[in-house]
């Protein structure tokens, strides 16, 4: 009998330790879901892809273009222009819109759950425009074409024109994804109104599951 | 019935002794024995992971990544004076599919280990009682399993000849 517990003695002392050895790393999501909007200029600081972040800029850009009184309602697009200096992505440097002719937009969308989900980026838009004696022209004037330096394949930001006094979606960005485009903005100068300055602000909208 | 009785406990006896030989020699051919890391320390031992870069214009990406040091301080006195393998092993746990690799000092070897799986660090004679080494650690898991945290383990092997 004292001979059986010392056997089970031995092996409690060679079985125990078998198991029991391990280290231990926590790990935890340290942003578990990021969003990034960015038209025109934008808050990024140094570049995404090599380790640049994000930041706010209350910066408001500007498309315009001044039709000359001679073409006036000609019928012929009048090609706007951007205050934007920004042609770079922020992504990598890489010079992918024309400025002043293209504004850029892009930005992405992280999440940390499976599936497919979408981000999409709207405008609201005001009726039309105004100069200062309240004459007004239809925001529906203005409209863009889309595509950025060595694209290739479909835009995540596409053309599209103006629906004033409303909300419309203008672009998307799938799960995980860096999306962006160039785009370019023309007034259809198909009327004839009133000499002035014309303004009116759109405000794009990130919005993510 | 007396007889019987003794019988059956110098089976159990002769069970327990054969088991406890399998257990107390961990030098036996071909055994595989969780190695005594005790004296291991992982350096900053939460981990943040951070996404991967995206590529730009539709490509995804969905790794998130972390690093941390890990002082390595094995206990091999059992096998000392003899030959063996060292592995470093990361079971299959959650949040699912992960992905470790890891530099060295030199002691042991630099290399990379799925979940489930084990890689071998070191192979050769067990001359001293205690291997030590500094692993530069790098973690990367799909982005979205990660819905929290997880205490991710790690353990060393030793296939010892």
């Amino acid at each position: 009998m004292p001979m059986t517990r010392r056997i089970w003695s031995t092996l409690v002392l060679a079985a125990g330790p078998m198991a029991a050895w391990a280290f231990t790393v926590a790990i935890a999501p340290a942003s578990p879901q990021e969003v990034y909007l960015q038209v025109g200029v934008g808050g990024f600081v140094g570049n995404y892809n090599v380790g640049g972040t994000p930041g706010a800029n209350a910066t408001i850009n500007k498309a315009s273009v001044s039709v000359a009184a001679s073409a006036v309602g000609n019928g012929t697009a009048q090609a706007m222009t951007t205050d934007s200096s920004i042609g770079a992505s922020p992504y990598d440097g890489y010079i992918y819109c024309s400025t002043p002719a293209q504004m850029y937009i892009g930005g992405f969308y992280r999440k940390t759950t499976a599936g497919s989900n979408t981000a999409t980026v709207t405008a609201t838009v005001p009726a039309s425009l105004v100069n200062a004696s309240g004459d007004q022209i239809p925001f529906s004037r203005i409209s863009w074409t889309t595509g950025g330096n060595g694209d290739n394949g479909g835009e995540p930001f596409p053309a599209g024109t103006f629906v004033g006094g409303g909300v419309q979606t203008v672009g998307s960005m799938a799960q995980n994804q860096w999306a962006e485009s160039c785009w370019t903005f023309r007034y259809a100068n198909t009327t004839l109104p009133p000499q002035g300055t014309y303004t009116g602000r759109v405000l794009y909208t990130l919005s993510a599951p | 019935m007396r007889a019987r009785f003794g019988s059956a406990l110098r089976c159990l006896a002769c069970a327990g002794l054969a088991v406890a030989l399998v257990g107390a020699c961990p030098v036996a051919a071909a055994l595989t024995t969780a190695i005594d890391d005790s004296g291991t320390v992982v350096l900053s031992p939460s981990v943040p992971m951070r996404w991967q870069t995206l590529s730009p214009r539709r490509t995804t990406s969905e790794l998130m990544t972390g690093s941390t040091t890990v002082q390595v301080r094995l206990n091999v006195m059992p096998w000392l004076r003899r030959s063996g393998r060292i592995y470093l092993v990361l079971p299959a746990q959650q949040p699912g599919a992960i992905h470790a690799s890891w530099s060295t000092q030199g002691r042991l070897l630099p290399g990379a280990v799925s979940s489930g799986g084990r890689t071998l660090v070191y192979a050769g004679p067990i001359s001293v009682p205690f291997v030590v080494d500094v692993l530069q650690l790098a973690i990367s898991v799909d982005g979205r399993q990660m819905h929290q945290g997880y205490d991710l383990n790690f353990r060393f092997e030793m296939d010892a000849n």
